[in-house]
């Protein structure tokens, strides 16, 4: 979808449920993100966010910048609360309180509380079937509270808990933790990689998640140039690199079924996604070529996926 | 503002807005196919149909064209709306009846299946392509053909397009995904037309139709140079 963008976007709806006048750094992939979601969702929904930025920047008190229902709860339990809000409503809607209008259950973490904290929670719910959308924004590490390593933070990226030196030159020493792929073993109907550098691709993702019945899971990049160590002019293009460079592949398994929904025929060098950020920047040729065997290969793997079932017992 | 209720709600609604308008606003659903905010009104799926009050006359009107009023009575769910509107989709069905969004609207109105011998079509002939090409990008490469029964979108003569720019956002709009496009080797074909896409200068990508471009530039006065490049290398 993104050759489309141009007048594409003029057909979307102009109303904001994600006011303007947030707190977040220049720059900031994840708050556009955010921003696209709630435009897809509308004014029919109910937003559990677990602490980290968003929650941070859209809520300092006494101002907020949700037009919609909003609960901030902890690190720990978002899964939980969004799995007790729906279930409550399936109830008053069962006992005639309430008319059946279709509300969608937004539950949204960074990659601390998705991958981290709050994976009990999330895979509880997934596991129980409730009919809600779980967006990841995906910022690889700790940003809110000053750039600390998560499992999601990238081979080979500097943090202020994985610094690069003497001890451990390559800085971060483990692989990402490939959290869309936990989504899917779970056998929930929909799970959708996506980037706030292809808007148009996101906003289908999220308006597909949110017609789904039971659980699905976006996980969405969102460039963070304070913690990436890049000038915020180039959030946008650092997530466009990541896609094309096949570090974070852009795809959807619907009902078990992988499809790549942005084709990219010829991956560029992992080397140009690298290099322009800082976190990287100490990152020596032999530890670059480390990454992209690894990319090359997990994106080979992924082509091999496309188009099979994920299990034989298809949900 | 006015106020009007809808469904034994009192709402309030800016004038001029549309009775779809007030309801999503209000959170009141309304199945439609055909509207979006940013096209001129049309009213062409009536899907959107809601029954009005008003002097104690009771009537159906599309939602989508009908402007909010002081005073209005509107009931978006008697049992008269639910009728013509399980009516509508069994028509539309009969013209494609294998699309998810209306086999979803299909399912939310209780209707399993039409009542009316299949012509698949695929189009529903909702005008969102026509209106988007000639009210957003501003060709009019497409159009309405013939009449009555006979009545579909089509290019001029039925030949490739001379005005379209193949920018896809037809394809786009599209609520049944009946107007294919795709891309292969720089060419994309939309419209049983091939159209050439543009190489980067820097990195030899193919970035956007040469004709989109070439309509860009003649649109705001850019040198001929503007668009050698891709968004990525520019």
């Amino acid at each position: 979808m993104e050759p489309l963008n141009v007048y594409a976007s003029r057909l979307i709806t102009k109303e904001e449920y994600f006011a303007p006048g947030h707190r977040s750094c220049q720059g900031c992939a994840e708050a556009l993100a955010v921003r696209l979601v709630a435009k897809v969702l509308g004014n029919n929904v109910v937003v559990c966010a677990a602490t980290g930025c968003m929650e941070i920047v859209s809520s300092p008190l006494p101002f907020t910048n949700w037009r919609v229902p909003w609960l901030h709860v902890a690190f720990e339990n978002t899964g939980a609360t969004l799995s007790g809000a729906e279930a409550g409503f399936r109830v008053l809607i069962r006992k005639g309180r309430l008319a059946d209008k279709k509300t969608v259950f937004l539950g949204m973490g960074g990659d601390g509380a998705t991958a981290d904290i709050g994976l009990q929670a999330l895979s509880g719910a997934f596991e129980r079937g409730h009919d809600f959308v779980y967006v990841c924004y995906d910022n690889e590490a700790y940003m809110n509270t000053g750039i600390q390593r998560s499992s999601s933070t990238p081979f080979g990226a500097t943090t202020t808990t994985s610094p690069s030196g003497k001890a451990k030159p390559t800085g971060q020493v483990t692989w990402k933790k490939n959290m869309p792929k936990i989504a899917v073993a779970h056998n929930i109907p929909y799970v959708a990689t996506a980037c706030s550098s292809y808007p148009i691709d996101l906003m289908e993702k999220v308006k597909k998640a949110a017609a789904k019945k039971g659980p699905a899971y976006v996980h969405i990049l969102s460039v963070c140039p304070t913690g990436w160590r890049i000038p915020p002019d180039r959030a946008i293009w650092i997530g466009r690199l990541a896609v094309e460079t096949g570090v974070f592949p852009l795809y959807e398994v619907e009902d078990g079924k992988y499809k790549i929904t942005q084709e990219v025929d010829e991956l560029r060098p992992v080397q140009e996604y690298l290099k322009p950020q800082g976190r990287f920047r100490h990152l020596t040729p032999e530890m670059i070529e480390t990454i992209q065997e690894r990319v090359t290969q997990d994106y080979k793997k992924l082509k091999t996926m496309t188009g099979k079932f994920n299990t034989p017992d298809k949900v | 503002m006015v106020t009007l209720t809808m469904d034994g709600r009192k709402i309030e609604a800016p004038e001029g807005a549309t009775l779809l308008k007030a309801a999503n606003s209000a959170n009141i659903e309304i199945p439609q196919l055909c509207s979006n905010e940013e096209l001129e009104h049309y009213g062409a799926c009536r899907l959107c149909v809601v029954e009005i009050t008003h002097k104690n006359r009771t009537r159906i009107v599309a939602s989508c064209i009908y402007e909010v009023a002081e005073g209005l009575e509107v009931n978006t769910r008697s049992e008269r709306v639910l009728n013509v509107r399980k009516l509508v989709i069994e028509l539309l069905l009969a013209r494609n009846p294998r699309h998810p969004s209306l086999l979803k609207i299909a399912e939310d109105l209780g209707v399993k299946k039409s009542r009316f011998e299949a012509e698949i079509k695929g189009c529903i002939l909702c005008g969102q392509c026509i209106r988007t090409c000639r009210e957003v990008v501003g060709v009019s490469a497409i159009g309405y053909e013939g009449r009555g029964i006979n009545k579909r979108v089509a290019t001029p003569f039925e030949e490739s397009p001379p005005d379209c720019i193949a920018c896809g956002s037809c394809h786009f709009v599209c609520p049944v995904d009946v107007i294919p496009m795709k891309e292969k080797d720089g060419v994309r074909n939309i419209w049983k037309t091939d159209f050439p896409l543009q190489k980067c200068e820097s990195c030899g990508r193919y970035f956007a139709p040469v004709k989109q471009l070439e309509y860009f530039r003649e649109q705001y006065n850019l040198p001929p140079e503007q668009f050698s490049k891709c968004t990525h290398c520019r």
